[in-house]
């Protein structure tokens, strides 16, 4: 990493490459703390729509999931309608929200949403029906009912799967949020990056895609996190590791 | 206490074709005996189980358990698969009180049970690991736990050594001898393995395939408590003789009241 930025900086002096092309490391966190705190309220404001967009996923998907998982009529009425929405360009699909529900939180959450939540539904339901026949006979040779299968089976069992939909879900999200404030925002990284090149200063647009691919991070390991602390048989057994 | 008469199986295939699995089976098993089943692959064995376990219903006849008819999983029996079939994400107490759990049956005592049962069974100390930090011979006698925690009156085991190596399978057997004999109850063991059968059974159903039926029932007369070392006794060689015949049929075997399957 070190290595990599001291490139970048050496190159762009003895080159002379010019700032609207590529500013040096340098000029970029100079201007960046230049304005720190309006930085910092961008940030917090792409954080929370990424936030809301990714509860938001989280809360439809896993519902959606089992929803899918437990009935193949629903899956095939359900499935052609999902993909549907990943096939809609989300850039097109924010100007049309925003002018529906108006210039508030609301249609950029949906939109970060609409980016984030395919992922982890896609995941969540590969979980639930990779559950081992076995496992399932277990349950039924139990007495377990269909949601006493589900709750306490399936989707115990698919919690690995889930989190690694997580994962892509977290990061996805940060894209949708910026999305969503590239067409309509008065605030947030998106709409800085936007004002920051209107007004010729690449070296603060450049600043903001650092910090959103700081946040992406932040949010991929925070996932992780959880998954470590709290479903410590999760990670690690029969998933590939992804990231650090 | 089982009794299977004129049991018949026939599932539909996924191209629509009928396959027979089972055609006029019919059996009985007496509180606290223990009944083995073997067969070559494909003889229906595991339907046998199932249908006796009520996973799965029966087209032709009846099941019955103490004269009521088997129509869906039942309390009283309990199944132990060929795979340990373990959650993954329970650890090993969790994993043996998980069906008394899920059947709202677990109270105060329980736990105690558990750990007791897992004791005699030789995973003392190694209750709170998961199943993944286990070997499969410890995976398996988690399996043969969590079904005997249940404390049920027929215990349906589907070649439960048979993912292990002999070694294991050779304690696995006479440590489920010990158990069974101090908790009696019923018990339907199939297997693959001959010498296994005649080992640990009362009475050894030889079934022959495509359809299942069954072609003799083997009476063992070696006394109990039963060891390795009964395997050179003339009755062993007697019995294991008397099943190799039905389940090779001319190739190989003696002959004697050998079949064309």
């Amino acid at each position: 990493m070190i290595a990599f930025f001291a490139a970048w900086e050496a190159s762009c002096r003895l080159f002379g490459i010019r700032e609207f092309i590529l500013p040096a490391p340098s000029a970029i966190w100079g201007a960046t703390v230049a304005v720190w705190p309006t930085v910092l309220g961008h940030t917090w404001a792409t954080f929370l729509t990424a936030m809301g967009g990714f509860v938001a996923s989280v809360v439809i998907s896993l519902p959606l999931a089992m929803l899918i998982a437990a009935s193949p009529t629903i899956s095939a009425a359900v499935y052609p309608l999902l993909v549907v929405t990943q096939s809609i360009p989300k850039v097109a699909l924010a100007p049309i929200l925003i002018i529906a529900l108006g210039a508030n939180e609301v249609p950029r959450i949906i939109v970060t949403f609409l980016v984030a939540f395919f992922p982890l539904v896609v995941g969540a339901v590969a979980g639930l029906l990779a559950t081992p026949p076995e496992l399932v006979e277990l349950g039924r040779a139990c007495r377990a009912g269909k949601v006493q299968e589900l709750l306490r089976i399936r989707l115990p069992f698919a919690v690995p799967f889930v989190f690694g939909g997580l994962k892509v879900a977290a990061a996805l999200a940060v894209v949708g949020a910026v999305v969503a404030e590239f067409v309509g925002a008065d605030a947030g990284l998106g709409y800085l990056i936007q004002t920051s090149m209107s007004f010729f200063r690449p070296s603060l647009a450049y600043g903001a895609v650092v910090i959103l691919a700081l946040m992406g991070i932040v949010m991929f390991w925070a996932v992780e996190l959880v998954e470590r602390v709290f479903f410590p048989w999760s990670s690690g057994a029969g998933q590939p590791a992804l990231g650090a | 206490m089982i009794r299977l008469d004129r049991v018949g199986k026939t599932f539909r295939g996924r191209d629509g074709g009928a396959v027979e699995a089972l055609r006029e089976v019919s059996l009985e098993v007496a509180a606290g005996e223990f009944v083995a089943i073997v067969g070559a692959s494909g003889c229906g064995k595991s339907t046998l189980l199932r249908l006796v376990a009520g996973l799965v219903p029966a087209s032709a006849g009846a099941v019955t358990l103490d004269g009521a008819v088997v129509r869906g999983p039942r309390a009283e029996t309990a199944m132990v698969f060929q795979a340990p079939t373990l959650l993954p994400w329970a650890d090993v107490l969790r994993n043996v009180t998980f069906p008394l759990r899920l059947m709202r049956r677990a109270d105060a005592r329980t736990e105690d049970e558990a750990r007791a049962l897992l004791a005699v069974a030789g995973l003392a100390g190694f209750e709170k690991r998961l199943p993944r930090e286990l070997s499969g011979g410890m995976q398996q006698r988690v399996a043969i736990c969590r079904a005997l925690l249940q404390a049920p009156r027929v215990l349906l085991m589907d070649e439960p050594f048979g993912a292990l190596d002999a070694l294991t399978r050779e304690e696995m057997s006479l440590e489920l001898l010990r158990l069974w004999t101090a908790r009696r109850m019923a018990v339907l063991f199939v297997t693959h393995s001959i010498p296994e059968a005649v080992l640990l059974a009362d009475r050894v159903v030889v079934m022959s395939p495509r359809p299942g039926r069954v072609v003799d029932v083997v009476e063992v007369g070696l006394p109990r408590p039963r060891s390795f070392d009964q395997e050179g006794s003339d009755e062993f060689q007697r019995c294991a003789r008397r099943i190799r015949a039905h389940i090779f049929g001319g190739r190989g075997g003696t002959g004697d009241g050998a079949r064309a399957a």
